[in-house]
């Protein structure tokens, strides 16, 4: 479960100060997919970064599974979101000089998980995205649809109880984009992790259980969520 | 994130810029290769000044001077002047300021000594020419003999090593063998060589009155020069010693007949009895540190051979250092180099910084991956610079020993493997140092900023 308590979020300071989100609440049950939508400037992406972990909110608090992450301190938030989260980015973020498989690995580097078990994790994760035939190749001289797969596969490769989808399919064409929702909403379904995607586009938007509805910063609305 | 992990990381990111990591490390290298070549050089010299003092200087030998400043500021000159009393004694030397002394009393005071095996002073001996039976005469610098060092016989037969030359007999550089009229070494051992001494007498005034006195015949008898022809029999021809220090063109001589020739040359002269510097052979078992501290108690200047060897060694660490500081600068410069190329890493991977801090990776770990980055910059640099200086030193080694006639198997350049490995050790962490800042900037940045780099 993730709980959103009057969450705002302000930049700069006095005259030169900005407000990006206001007094935002809901409650996101564990394994459902939910879209943050709105259009630019509305505050979609600073509400995943304030719920990531990645940054402060100015007021309110945010908690995942019984624990205020905003609470964490430094290096207990860098487990947190080591161990808890998954990033699918738009750009997809991918190490071009260095192979599929060292990609996929990084994650597990960072949550210092044992040499023994990445292999598996690793296979498994690249299985899931049917990259396995690609594990040596470099990330670079994959299609824009392999990247993005494989930033997937990197995201749920240490099987996070959350992820994060920043407009997945923002730098694809249609049917690759067709296929990696495709792939997103079934991971939703096998991993049973909670899948969050920050989007524009009302067809994706329509494919997940909870859709937020930003403006201006503010909470216009939610769709989907049982009361 | 584990260390080896990040190791691994730094060591992959580097593979992926080639080019650039080689052109670093190259700047690391030049730094490398000069501090070795001076590590090796420093060692070649000092092993090289060792052979030469302990194949030359018995350990328990003794220098001793009359002042205890004579051995400060370099041979043979004191650093201040000294205090004169009636009882100093002093001669002047060509090119050296007047120095104070020993007089035979020091030096029976000195062989009277429990500690001293033998003490034998520095004899001048101002010897006019050699020759042989029917040879030309020859001009001739003459050494006492050193029992204690062992020497480079081609013919005829030494003493046993610390035991003297018999009475009237000598040792002859090889030079010496065909311009005294033989073919072969072999021939001239057991044959008779003269050394010719001249001297002008010294008169008192009352010797020199009387001669005036007594008219022009008298006079001219009082300034005639008065010569004494010495008589030695060869023993050993002895060839130039790759590691000597005294040059080979020295004839060698008994402390007796030196004694006796010297008292010839100087006898009513000031110089009579008079010696600049003796050497003492401490007794075997006994500390000559201590000999030297009780003798220095006494007022005298004493060195040891291991004080020779120290001011060898200081002459050589100071052109090592010379050449040393020259390694720093390349170095300091190749540091530069790694700065600025970890800034530009740093610029140019912004954004899978802010994706690896995003994924949870704390500040130091992105701070040590640069750092570690750096380090391998480090070692390859190091490794490159040092096998080159080896190879390059291992080539130049052989021309080298000939080009200053060292002799075989004395090489300048010696490579000291822990050395090498405590430099490229350095190197790596020098390297880690300069990639400090780039990390600390690596590390500060804000995730959401590095991924919203374009």
């Amino acid at each position: 479960m993730i709980e959103l308590k009057n969450i705002g979020k302000v930049y700069g300071k006095k005259s030169n100060s900005f407000r990006a989100l206001e007094d935002i609440s809901f409650k996101i049950p564990s394994g459902s997919s939910v879209a943050i939508i709105g259009k630019s400037g509305s505050g979609k992406s600073t509400l995943m970064h304030v719920m990531s972990g990645l940054d402060h909110p100015s007021e309110g608090e945010i908690v995942v599974d019984d624990v205020n992450i905003h609470k964490l301190k430094g290096k207990d938030l860098d487990n947190f979101r080591a161990q808890k989260i998954g990033f699918i980015f738009q750009a997809f973020f991918v190490q071009a000089n260095d192979t599929t498989y060292n990609n996929v690995a990084l994650p597990l580097e960072i949550a210092r998980i044992s040499h023994s078990s990445r292999k598996k994790k690793i296979t498994d994760a690249l299985k899931v995205v049917e990259l396995s035939d690609k594990e040596k190749q470099k990330a670079g001289t994959l299609s824009g649809g392999q990247k993005q797969r494989l930033a997937i596969a990197r995201a749920i490769v240490n099987r996070p109880k959350i992820i994060f989808a920043d407009e997945p399919t923002g730098n694809l064409d249609s049917t690759t984009g067709e296929a990696i929702e495709n792939l997103l909403f079934k991971l939703n379904k096998i991993e049973k992790a909670t899948l969050i995607i920050v989007t524009h586009d009302s067809d994706l938007a329509s494919k997940c259980d909870i859709r937020i509805y930003l403006k201006d910063g503010k909470l216009e609305k939610i769709q989907g969520l049982k009361k | 994130m584990k260390t080896v992990d990040v190791i691994k990381r730094a060591s992959s990111s580097l593979k992926n810029a080639k080019v650039r990591t080689i052109l670093t490390s190259l700047a690391i290298a030049v730094g490398a290769f000069t501090l070795t070549i001076s590590l090796a050089a420093g060692e070649g010299a000092r092993n090289y000044t060792d052979k030469l003092i302990k194949s030359n200087i018995d350990p328990q030998i003794l220098a001793i001077a009359k002042n205890k400043s004579f051995f400060e500021g370099g041979f043979g000159g004191a650093s201040q002047p000294i205090e004169y009393t009636s009882q100093t004694e002093t001669v002047s030397r060509p090119g050296v300021r007047t120095i104070t002394v020993l007089n035979q009393s020091d030096i029976d005071k000195i062989a009277s000594r429990s500690d001293i095996e033998v003490i034998s002073p520095a004899y001048n001996i101002n010897a006019k020419y050699i020759n042989s039976v029917d040879s030309k005469k020859y001009s001739v610098s003459i050494n006492q003999y050193n029992r204690g060092v062992v020497k480079n016989v081609i013919a005829g037969e030494l003493p046993a090593l610390n035991q003297p030359l018999g009475k009237y007999q000598i040792v002859l550089p090889e030079v010496y063998v065909n311009l005294l009229g033989y073919e072969k070494p072999a021939d001239i051992v057991g044959k008779k060589v003269t050394i010719h001494l001249e001297r002008t007498a010294q008169y008192t005034k009352e010797e020199i009155q009387a001669a005036i006195n007594a008219g022009p015949g008298a006079l001219q008898k009082l300034a005639a020069v008065e010569s004494k022809d010495f008589n030695f029999d060869v023993i050993a021809v002895i060839g130039k010693n790759i590691t000597a220090i005294t040059t080979d063109t020295n004839v060698q001589i008994g402390n007796d007949e030196a004694r006796e020739m010297s008292e010839f040359s100087t006898i009513g002269t000031e110089s009579y009895q008079k010696y600049v510097i003796a050497t003492a052979v401490v007794k075997s078992g006994i500390e000559p540190e201590k000999v030297k501290e009780s003798l220095i108690n006494e007022g005298y200047g004493v060195q040891t051979a291991k004080d020779l060897q120290s001011l060898l060694f200081t002459i050589v660490n100071t052109l090592q250092g010379v050449v040393f500081g020259f390694g720093i600068v390349a170095l300091i410069a190749s540091v530069f180099g790694i700065i600025n190329t970890q800034y530009i890493s740093v610029l140019e991977r912004t954004r899978e910084i802010g994706l690896m801090k995003a994924l949870g990776m704390r500040g130091r770990h992105v701070s040590r991956l640069f750092q570690f980055e750096a380090a391998w910059i480090g070692l390859l640099g190091g490794v490159i610079g040092s096998l080159a200086a080896v190879v390059a030193g291992s080539l130049a080694n052989p021309k080298i020993t000939d080009l200053l006639s060292l002799g075989e198997g004395n090489f300048i350049l010696i490579f000291v493997p822990w050395q090498i490995v405590g430099l490229i050790t350095a190197l790596t962490l020098v390297a880690m140092l300069a990639g400090f800042f780039p990390a600390r900037k690596a590390a500060k940045l804000d995730p959401i900023d590095a991924l919203r780099v374009e």
